[in-house]
């Protein structure tokens, strides 16, 4: 039997005062907008889709970002090296297995492993070493520029992992033998194999049930007994140590998480367009995703989830008229920062419930949210 | 308990709970703590006294472990703890109230009786937990506020209840009556003498020789980082030479 109590429980895992929102009107928002997300492929054309596939995918990057840094208060202006180290690992692997194993299986595995033993490495010992705010900030900037470096000087055909051919700014495989695209996902094991094609609305669906299901994790993460110590944590390190919690093992896990998130954006990019290149490492995917989760509200995953697809189709809109995009999105960042520190829909909700309480005070009936 | 008597000995025959040995600590050539010897019994309470500069806070942040030493030993019960991490000591039970409060200003207070009941409770335990304590720190109500709104006497409680919610054994007070008014004192005192009776070691830093008097402890004066007199606090408070380098000095 479904009743409400019985819903009401289950939804209380996804609840708690970490996170905008618990009350059934909420809930009723987020089943809307996942039967929207359901039905875009048969509201917009092939060329939207395509592109609108392209902003989601953007979200585990973005929500990665959010959960260290709004929840933990680690600012990495780095995000990029995890995600290009997804990519790129994704494709080396991809390209050497697919013919072999007809399935893109170890490669995706792959794809995430390795950007997470990076960020195990790099984060042993920047927390390990007490390493605090803006050192960890330009500490994984220099680290993706360097990657973005290196690999910018691999044009030389001395420059392979086996078949592939890590090709300098032309990007990755585009000199390997018999290779124009990087390969799509085919996930399955023997026969049962099927291929999500990125242009394909199956595609669409696997990114999107992803970004769906990552967002409900993540907010039962934050709203867990973990969580609580994580917010503990970016309030006030030195106190949350003298309470008994071992501060740079969960900065360390934390760190790791986001930069999972960062390699699977970086691994379904490529799946998506068949490509990656050195720009992957640069600027775009360190700093636009830090304006997309400060312009909505960091301490927030669903201002982060809706200001990150909101600027992605920004950008698009104006970069049709040249480099504009960056200009108006950095304006956008400053001038949030000025009026609303803590983001837009954050404060915006703020003033809400400020609101609804001065209501409640003189008497008039008010909802909840 | 009628002379001032050197350290290690005032603690007769309780056994030790804290030991320091020939503990050192230099910044940038300034010896914060010189040398310094203190052992606390099981069950004792003590207050730390001393001009500003004496080394009072520095010897709690060793005591925790934020401030690690140069030499000499700190033994907590069985175990030489020198060498370990803030949190290690934390779990082995002592805990701190820190002289800038340690409260969390901006989560709300339920959040910051969160951070050290996890530690013991889960779910419905703790939830009657935070209920109890909101009721023993006079904060019913204020469950959902955000501390930073609270009253100051108000917040001083809830850092001495979150230190205390870690269930130590060692209690380490830095000024816990700092911006108190007199009743608020008198109160904390209340507290604190509770506690101790409970079974809680308590070290306090206090600068309210009323706060000191009231709580008929044993006195330790710091003075350069070293243990300058110690005994009962009336031989202390007509010691000449505590009254010259402290007590009668009204120079900070």
């Amino acid at each position: 039997m479904l009743s409400y109590a019985r819903v009401d429980r289950w939804l209380s895992r996804f609840n708690g005062p970490q996170t905008i929102g618990h009350s059934a009107p909420f809930w009723g928002a987020v089943l809307f907008v996942i039967g929207l997300g359901i039905a875009v492929p048969y509201i917009v054309g092939g060329y939207d889709l395509v592109n609108f596939t392209g902003f989601v995918l953007m979200l585990f990057l973005a929500m990665g970002l959010c959960f260290i840094w709004g929840f933990c208060g680690i600012l990495s202006l780095g995000q990029g090296a995890f995600l290009g180290l997804g990519g790129y690992t994704y494709g080396v692997v991809g390209i050497n297995l697919i013919e072999a194993q007809g399935n893109t299986d170890v490669a995706l595995i792959a794809g995430l492993i390795v950007p997470v033993l990076l960020a195990a490495v790099l984060g042993y010992f920047m927390f390990y070493a007490r390493l605090k705010g803006v050192f960890v900030a330009i500490l994984m900037l220099v680290v993706t520029l360097l990657f973005q470096t290196f690999l910018n000087q691999t044009a030389g055909v001395q420059w392979h992992i086996g078949k592939a051919y890590l090709g300098g700014n032309n990007g990755l495989g585009r000199f390997s033998a018999g290779i124009t695209e990087l390969p799509s996902l085919k996930l399955g094991i023997g026969d049962l194999v099927y291929e999500f094609v990125g242009t394909s609305p199956a595609f669409y669906y696997l990114v999107f049930g992803l970004a769906a299901i990552t967002f409900l994790g993540l907010r039962m993460m934050v709203n867990s007994r973990i969580g609580y110590i994580m917010v503990a944590i970016r309030e006030d390190p030195d106190r949350t140590e003298a309470f008994g919690y071992d501060v740079r093992l969960i900065q360390l896990l934390v760190f790791c998480v986001g930069a999972l998130l960062a390699a699977f954006s970086g691994i379904l990019y490529v799946g998506w367009g068949g490509f990656i290149d050195p720009s992957a490492f640069g600027i775009y995917n360190n700093i636009l995703p830090v304006i997309w989760v400060a312009v909505g509200g960091r301490k927030s995953l669903e201002a982060t989830v809706v200001s990150t697809i909101f600027l992605l189709w920004l950008s698009q809109r104006l970069a049709i008229g040249g480099e504009y995009a960056f200009i108006v999105l950095g304006g956008i960042l400053v001038i949030v920062m000025m009026l609303a520190p803590e983001g837009v829909m954050t404060s915006m909700l703020d003033y809400w419930a400020r609101w609804r309480r001065r209501g409640a005070a003189s008497g008039r009936r008010t909802g909840d949210i | 308990m009628s002379a001032v008597v050197p350290s290690g000995t005032s603690a007769g025959s309780i056994a030790p709970i804290l030991e320091i040995a020939s503990l050192s600590k230099a910044f940038g050539g300034v010896r914060a703590i010189d040398e310094l010897d203190l052992t606390l019994g099981e069950g004792e309470i003590r207050c730390i006294i001393g001009p500003n500069g004496a080394g009072k806070s520095t010897l709690f942040q060793l005591i925790i472990g934020s401030v690690r030493a140069d030499s000499g030993i700190i033994r907590f019960r069985d175990h030489n703890i020198t060498r370990l991490h803030v949190f290690q000591r934390a779990h082995l039970g002592i805990a701190i109230k820190f002289q800038n409060l340690g409260v969390y200003q901006n989560l709300t207070v339920r959040h910051n009786l969160l951070v050290p009941l996890q530690h013991h409770y889960r779910s419905h335990e703790l939830e009657d937990a935070i209920g109890k304590m909101l009721v023993q720190l006079k904060l019913e109500g204020t469950e959902s506020l955000l501390v930073r709104d609270l009253a100051h006497g108000q917040k001083q409680w809830l850092a001495i209840g979150m230190a205390l919610a870690m269930k130590p054994a060692l209690l380490l007070l830095d000024e816990p009556t700092a911006g108190m008014s007199p009743d608020e004192t008198r109160a904390t005192g209340e507290i604190v003498q509770a506690l101790n009776r409970e079974g809680v070691t308590i070290l306090v830093i206090e600068h309210d020789m009323a706060f000191v008097r009231q709580l008929r402890a044993p006195v330790t004066v710091l003075h350069y980082g070293k243990v300058f007199a110690e005994g009962p606090f009336r031989e202390i408070e007509g010691h000449a030479d505590v009254r010259r380098i402290y007590l009668g000095s009204s120079r900070r």
